[in-house]
């Protein structure tokens, strides 16, 4: 293995790795169109009750008491699957998922309703609303 | 990338100097006999990544990082397959290379709307289902291919995409449960189910235990991702019951497999070298050979053993290029994988989809690598991409689109989506 | 969100493991792969040296060295042609050659293994032999370095194999490391058994009449080589004389219980009755211990077993290294080792040898007594023939091929701690020639106290 072949590999190599890094310095900065994509799909919404905001970062949220549910409300008096967040064309829709207690919008029982911006949810005792997001995104 | 055109030039910019440096090494370093086979080789490749960066741009995605990385590994695999034993351009995997370009857009093109696959599960099962019975009735007495007059194809590669779809799954179908006889059950789950026992049948019919494992581990992520999710109060004790359920199952496998896996299970490789123990024997001396930084493009001399650009093309790289070429490689495939961890999917079914996908490639990365250098039975799977085999590679591209499709996903709801009937509250029980 | 996140350390989990597993494997190859390269057909093997620096081995087969150079040790250095597996090339040839994972295979590399052999003193003995044949191994009981080991018929390994045909039978193994009938040197395993059963003393105080032949108590003859016999003889007459009906008397004895003995006899590394086979590795070569069959004390065959023939066969290997056992005064063996150092293929020293004991055999009352039985030995009857050296020693002859031949044995060491040297000398068919087991010694020692 005489030295030439040897630098030869090793700048292959680091030409390689360097190429490597610089996909996944890419990969971190499309992170920010990612995100930037989901907003408006989102429509930069969130859930909020008293003193606690929830981020709403996929497009099927579980609403209930149980223990992996993603947005999780330790409420007796809200089921274990309570409720289902969706959206799609750019609409959230909440649906019931079979809760003892029901999903209020507005003060109406509803088992399928298009949420509006500002509008108030009711899960057992929970009351959340579904606002625009305060806080700024970091660009 | 119109949001990032700085990162794309980059991008562009060091892929192809990380194929150029390769490219110098083989004019330097290489064993060819014409100068011209480098020419032809270093044309191929540089023209087939500018036509890629151009032709990526007409497909709207948010991220391009995953067609980078695809371009940057195919192209090498074309390279490195183009080397072996003395450099000659390989046409046959430059066109596989390109066809798996056109799989990967097809898959992506195909997985984007997740709420449209969904709808689709139904089909996707019947598809199954057939290229099953034309296994069952095409390939010749119990073997995986189907011989055309120039090629080969390998109907049961397919399958692996189309159970990728199926293991995937969306919030809303967990959520479908029915109560039968005491116990609730979601029937897509029961599917499932059977699907994966009919395939398993199957393969052991075909005797392709090889791929075994890499529809088992696809189910593995579809059922971990089902059963933590409605219960997680359970999950433990399920996650442990089903592990040992595993454990039982592997050892009656292996107590009662027929004569020739329990063959396989116990060679000596050092003792049997000419026997059964031949293949692995030499790739491990081939990589010994290569240390680190390799013998040079062109120079090896495992070409000379059965199946090396395909069965043991790990041990062929690292004897030509070195060990931590291989490795890199390697690196590139498993940051591929792993590009859904650096940008999340946005919903549940693409992340099951992507977790599939990744189950898949490392199983199969796994089975090849450590087989080959003896850490486990030799089996006769492929890497994916660098691996010549024209159905390997359209699928290995195919999945690899459903992956850019996680990255880019759309959610637009069906038009003539059905409408649940609305229940009553106090009829839906906990 | 969660269930996102759940899908992503599923991934990760995957890819842990995943690099776990490379990572094994990257270790698994690395620390492997001279083993590797070991089993490929390309070789660079350097050079084997003895412990002056002289060519014992030429592993690049470029070099020109005198017509059968390297023939006195041909079976014990061997080479790499695979013909003689239990050589120190054919076990070593790891260590031989040229090849580092980050180096790669070198074709001037620095590998190369020295040996402790002394290639004068051995080629001298290996000449004394003239046409006869047998082996011969020394080595030093205080470190364990084999100094001498050289077995006829032997070849030169420079010389290829085409004529391995009409090779004479023997040529590619050294009989020092393979069992052979011990004729009476067996009787230093017997005495020393007794010692440590009965004590000194008590052993000193028997004594039994030889008239030519003595009736066992099944009724069979032992004869001794004397027809006329020696009279009434005690331990240490016994031993000088070579007395065969004495030991018989002494094994009948009932201070010498035979469980005990059997206990003993095991204790010295004999397989007794069917045991498992068992091997002494030196450096990768094999060499086989003694076994026995001691069913009866006072049946024919098990008496023999004790005094020199039966079913008892030792290798010569093994007869030195209980010489070192009486010789050291520990009652523990050192084991010989071959290999003094390695050199890799950067030069850096390796695999430096160290002075191992083995476990306790006797206790060193026993030694000391058994040194002494076989000093007074050495100085009444060898004096002459082996002059200029204190040894203590013991002679044998062993009835080979069923009684058509006769084999010459020596066993014995040097009492001098500035040298400090045991051997084996064994002369097949001794009636073909004029050769005596003491020419050889003084051969040996003259040859080797140059050195020290």
């Amino acid at each position: 293995m005489n030295s030439m072949n040897l630098i030869l590999c090793a700048v292959a190599a680091t030409a390689l790795d360097l190429c490597t890094l610089i996909l996944i310095i890419t990969a971190y900065r499309e992170k920010r169109s990612a995100t930037k994509n989901w907003d408006w799909v989102a429509n930069s919404m969130e859930l909020a009750e008293q003193g606690m905001t929830y981020d709403l970062g996929c497009d099927e949220i579980l609403i209930g008491r149980h223990a992996s549910a993603d947005i999780r409300l330790p409420d007796l008096s809200v089921s274990r699957y309570h409720a289902m967040l969706t959206v799609s064309n750019g609409r959230w829709t909440i649906t019931d998922i079979g809760s003892k207690s029901g999903v209020f919008v507005n003060g109406n029982l509803v088992h399928e309703a298009v949420l509006h911006e500002n509008d108030i949810i009711k899960l057992g005792n929970r009351r959340l609303v579904f606002r625009k997001r305060r806080d700024e995104r970091v660009r | 990338m119109y949001a990032n055109p700085v990162a794309y030039i980059f991008s562009c910019i060091f892929v192809l100097l990380a194929h150029s440096s390769m490219l110098v090494n083989i004019y330097f370093n290489g064993n060819y006999t014409d100068i011209k086979e480098v020419i032809v080789l270093g044309t191929a490749v540089l023209i087939l990544d500018i036509v890629y960066f151009v032709v990526m741009l007409f497909f709207k995605q948010i991220s391009y990082a995953v067609d980078f990385l695809l371009i940057l590994i195919l192209n090498m695999s074309v390279i490195f397959q183009s080397c072996f034993g003395g450099v000659g351009f390989n046409l046959k995997h430059y066109i596989t290379c390109i066809a798996a370009l056109v799989a990967c857009k097809a898959g992506f093109l195909f997985c984007r709307n997740h709420k449209w696959i969904q709808e689709q599960k139904k089909l996707i099962y019947a598809a199954i289902g057939c290229l099953m019975v034309i296994i069952l009735l095409f390939t010749g007495s119990r073997s995986m291919w189907i011989n055309f007059s120039s090629f080969s194809i390998q109907p049961s590669e397919f399958i692996k995409p189309l159970f990728v779809l199926a293991c995937a799954t969306s919030v809303m179908d967990q959520q479908r449960r029915h109560k039968i006889l005491f116990v609730n059950v979601v029937y897509e789950n029961i599917a499932l189910l059977g699907l994966t026992g009919a395939i398993v049948l199957l393969q052991w019919w075909c005797r392709d235990l090889g791929s075994l494992p890499t529809f088992m581990g696809i189910y593995a992520c579809g059922f971990l991702l089902r059963i933590c999710y409605p219960k997680a109060k359970f999950s433990k004790k399920k996650l442990i019951f089903a592990g040992a359920l595993l454990l039982v199952v592997a050892v009656i496998g292996i107590r009662f497999a027929p004569e020739y896996v329990q063959h396989r299970l116990h060679v000596d490789i050092w003792n049997d070298k000419n026997g059964d123990g031949w293949q692995q024997a030499q790739a491990l001396i081939g990589i010994a050979n290569g240390g680190w930084f390799g013998v040079g493009p062109g120079k090896g001399y495992l070409h000379n053993i059965f199946a090396y650009d395909c069965d043991i093309v790990f041990s062929t790289i690292c004897e030509e290029w070195g060990l931590l070429y291989g490795l890199m490689m390697v690196c590139v495939i498993l940051i591929m994988i792993a590009i859904p961890l650096i940008n999340p999917p946005r919903s549940y079914f693409h992340g099951t989809m992507s977790a599939g996908v990744c189950a898949a490639f490392v199983v199969q990365m796994a089975l090849n690598i450590f087989g080959s250098c003896n850490l486990i039975p030799f089996t006769g799977v492929t890497i994916p991409f660098i691996s010549t085999g024209g159905s390997s590679m359209v699928v290995s591209g195919l999945m690899i689109g459903m992956l850019m499709a996680c990255q880019s996903p759309v959610f637009k709801e069906p038009k003539n989506k059905k409408k649940l009937k609305p229940v009553p509250a106090w009829r839906w029980t906990e | 969100m969660k269930s996102i996140r759940r899908c992503q350390h599923i991934i990760s989990f995957i890819i842990v493991m995943f690099i776990i597993g490379m990572a094994v494997l990257v270790l698994k190859i690395q620390r492997e792969a001279p083993f590797y390269m070991m089993n490929s057909d390309h070789h660079e093997l350097g050079f084997v040296y003895d412990r002056k620096g002289d060519v014992l081995f030429d592993g690049t087969g470029e070099n020109q060295y005198p017509d059968n150079y390297f023939i006195d040790i041909g079976n014990i250095i061997g080479d790499d042609s695979g013909q003689m597996n239990n050589t120190l090339v054919a076990q070593n040839i790891e260590k031989l050659n040229n090849y580092s994972f980050s180096g790669g295979l070198t074709s001037n590399g620095r590998a190369s293994i020295y040996t402790t052999m002394d290639h004068e003193a051995n080629r001298a003995v290996y000449n004394a032999f003239g046409y006869q044949e047998g082996c011969v191994v020394a080595y030093n009981y205080a470190t364990g370095d084999i100094l001498v080991s050289t077995s006829l018929p032997s070849i030169d390994v420079t010389k290829g194999y085409d004529a391995i045909d009409s090779f004479k039978p023997g040529t590619l193994m050294s009989k020092t490391l393979y069992k052979t009938i011990p004729g009476s040197t067996q009787k230093v395993s017997t005495v020393i058994s007794a010692l440590e059963i009965m004590g000194a003393e008590k052993l000193f105080s028997k004594s039994f009449t030889c008239t030519g032949q003595y009736i066992n108590r099944t009724g069979l003859n032992i004869d001794c080589h004397n027809i006329y016999g020696h009279g009434t003889l005690n331990i240490q007459q016994a031993v000088e004389n070579s007395c065969n009906p004495f030991f018989a008397q002494l094994i009948e004895d009932d201070d010498l219980p035979l469980d005990r003995l059997i206990e003993q006899y095991r204790k010295l590394g004999y397989a007794v009755n069917g045991d498992e086979d068992k091997y002494f590795d030196i450096d990768g070569i094999q060499c086989e211990r003694a076994s026995t069959n001691l069913t009866d004390k006072y049946e024919f065959t098990t008496q023999w077993g004790c005094i020199g023939q039966g079913d008892t066969i030792v290798s010569p290997m093994q007869l030195m290294m209980w010489q070192s056992a009486i010789a050291n005064g520990t009652g523990r063996m050192t084991m010989p080792h071959l290999i003094d150092h390695c050199v890799n293929v950067n030069g850096t020293v390796t695999d430096t040898a160290k002075v191992e004991y083995s476990e306790q055999l006797f206790s060193p009352d026993t030694a000391a007594t058994m040194k002494q039985i076989l000093l007074t030995n050495g100085a009444n009857h060898y004096a002459y023939s082996i002059s200029g050296y204190n040894v203590g020693v013991k002679s044998g002859t062993a009835q080979v091929d069923e009684g058509a031949n006769e084999n010459s044995l020596l066993v014995g060491f040097v009492d001098d701690p500035a040298f400090p040297v045991a051997f084996c000398i064994l002369i097949e068919k001794k009636n073909e020639g004029f050769l005596t087991t003491e020419q050889i010694a003084q051969v040996l020692l003259d040859n080797l106290r140059a050195d020290f």
